[in-house]
């Protein structure tokens, strides 16, 4: 039921936005997790990763009205058009040859890009320091003295917030999966 | 190991991991091994300023859209408050999207192929319809096949130069062959047979003596009956059998049997039938109607075929159809029945047409 709910609610998102674009920006945030780790699974750089997210979105807003329902979330639109981002790019760069597998259909491939968004969603309800300690951290890529300094505490202290954020993540993602 | 040194070796492993300098994993503490783990993972998560600025981005993109059409082409769907508080998105669900172009799955959905679809299975359908009307209407095909067979035969026919059909013979078993004499008059039927030695002085219902056979013959007539052939003078009706004259059987004249004159059988003058070959030419079927199946033999889904005997006339009719080989369970009959009612093109002879023998074989075959 819950399936059939959530799909009858993006049915209603996509109908509206295509009406009124600007409610696009709950398309955008509903989706975006899972875009991002899937481009992010790879081109294994964050700024390119971030170029080509931002392409996406830049790209379904301005087709969105084209956009029919068929059945599929639209979450598998998206995610065609990043996996047609990616390989354009790689054919502008010359980096490596045609991709003839977009590992859209990888079981494998869409278990790693669901364990990344629930990671942001955990991330997301964190203590306020701890989380962010973390997008300091590792998404920022700052060290523990910039991030001490940043916030006013010890080294000592950011890297307990550190620890412990990890395993709260841990802790959590074990129940979640 | 104290919980400062834990924090310690989590975050020189995450240094070096940052710096992508190897790691001797072995000396790690197994929970810091995990964390590691995870924040490798964490690191491949989106950055929440670039997640703000490019949903920054995208509302600048939508104003500059928006700001042309400051009225939506149609009006925005409408919010209602569910049980649990909050807004929900109602749309009114189409009746059977796929009808009109809309699909389910990730491929979209044509109407030319519906239009397709609806075309095979309309053809398909009127395909079982009609093969039903056709099986109902012919619950079993008979298929019969027209051979023509050589074998001898029996029919009064005409005489001919070479070769002539019909014949007859009798006799009353006398020790002396059958006396020499005129032939009797040629007649459709036979009342009396030809005698020369009168058995039966007072019949109750005199009858002229005649022999079968085409009435238009004429031969030479005397005063006295008997075989033309012979040369006994002697009176006598010959040794054969059959009340006629001659060594034969039968109430004609001759060596044959039957009631005509000759050595062949049956009626008629001669000493054979015309058979196919030879200069005569075999008769072509011009209409065959196919026999019907009995119904003890359909029961039974008895299946063979019936050999007839059958001359076919100088105009195309058949006649003296007998069975040579029976099948039984009333298909004789049938096959009988719808031979009498086929025509052909008769056998031709000289630019003649003329009578000949055939068999027939009719083969009953249920399917």
């Amino acid at each position: 039921m819950k399936a059939v709910e959530a799909e009858i609610d993006e049915r209603a998102l996509i109908a509206a936005a295509q009406r009124d674009p600007r409610c696009f920006a709950e398309l955008y945030e509903n989706n975006f997790d899972r875009v991002y780790a899937f481009v992010a699974s790879r081109v294994f750089d964050r700024t390119e990763a971030e170029d080509l997210t931002a392409e996406v979105f830049h790209h379904a807003l301005a087709k969105l009205s084209q956009f029919e329902w068929q059945g599929a979330p639209f979450i598998a639109w998206l995610l065609r058009i990043a996996s047609n981002a990616i390989a354009d790019r790689w054919r502008r760069n010359a980096r490596r040859p045609e991709v003839a597998d977009d590992g859209l259909d990888d079981p494998g491939a869409e278990d790693a890009i669901e364990q990344r968004v629930i990671l942001a969603q955990l991330l997301e309800n964190l203590p306020v320091d701890q989380k962010l300690v973390i997008e300091r951290r590792f998404l920022e890529q700052r060290s523990i003295r910039e991030i001490a300094l940043e916030l006013n505490r010890s080294e000592g202290a950011i890297k307990q917030l550190q620890f412990r954020a990890l395993e709260s993540l841990r802790n959590r993602m074990g129940e979640k999966l | 190991m104290s919980s400062s040194a834990l924090y310690e070796q989590l975050d020189t492993t995450l240094e070096a991991s940052f710096q992508r300098q190897a790691i001797d994993e072995g000396q790690l503490d197994p929970a810091v091994q995990e964390l590691a783990a995870l924040a490798s993972e964490l690191r491949h998560l989106p950055n929440p300023k670039f997640r703000e600025r490019l949903r920054q981005e995208l509302l600048n993109e939508v104003q500059r859209l928006d700001a042309p059409t400051s009225q939506p082409k149609s009006p925005r769907p409408a919010l209602v408050a569910i049980s649990g508080g909050a807004a929900k998105h109602v749309v009114e669900e189409p009746i059977l999207p796929t009808l009109f172009g809309a699909g389910y799955g990730n491929y979209p959905v044509r109407q030319s192929n519906f239009l397709i679809s609806a075309a095979v299975h309309a053809a398909a359908i009127a395909l079982v319809v009609a093969s039903s009307v056709w099986i109902a209407r012919h619950p079993e095909q008979v298929k019969q096949q027209v051979i023509s067979l050589i074998s001898p035969g029996e029919y009064s026919l005409p005489a001919a130069k070479t070769k002539a059909g019909g014949g007859g013979g009798g006799g009353d078993r006398d020790r002396l062959e059958a006396s020499k004499g005129s032939a009797p008059r040629f007649a459709p039927d036979q009342i009396t047979p030809p005698a020369i030695v009168i058995r039966n002085d007072n019949p109750k219902l005199a009858a002229e003596p005649t022999a079968v056979g085409p009435p238009d013959i004429k031969l030479p007539q005397t005063a006295t009956l008997g075989d033309p052939l012979s040369r006994v003078l002697a009176a006598s009706n010959g040794t054969g059998a059959g009340s006629g004259i001659g060594s034969g059987e039968g109430t004609g004249i001759g060596a044959g049997s039957g009631p005509g004159m000759g050595p062949g059988r049956g009626g008629g003058l001669g000493g054979g039938v015309y058979r196919v070959g030879g200069g005569v030419s075999a008769p072509r079927v011009i209409s065959d109607p196919d026999p019907e199946y009995s119904e003890e033999a359909r029961q039974a889904k008895y299946q063979g075929t019936v050999v007839l005997w059958v001359v076919i006339g100088a105009d195309g009719k058949p006649r003296d159809v007998r069975v040579q080989r029976a099948l039984g369970m009333g298909l004789d009959e049938k096959a009988i029945e719808a031979v009498r009612n086929w025509r052909f093109h008769p056998a031709m002879k000289d630019g003649q047409p003329v009578a000949v023998q055939v068999n027939i074989e009719v083969n009953f075959r249920l399917y």
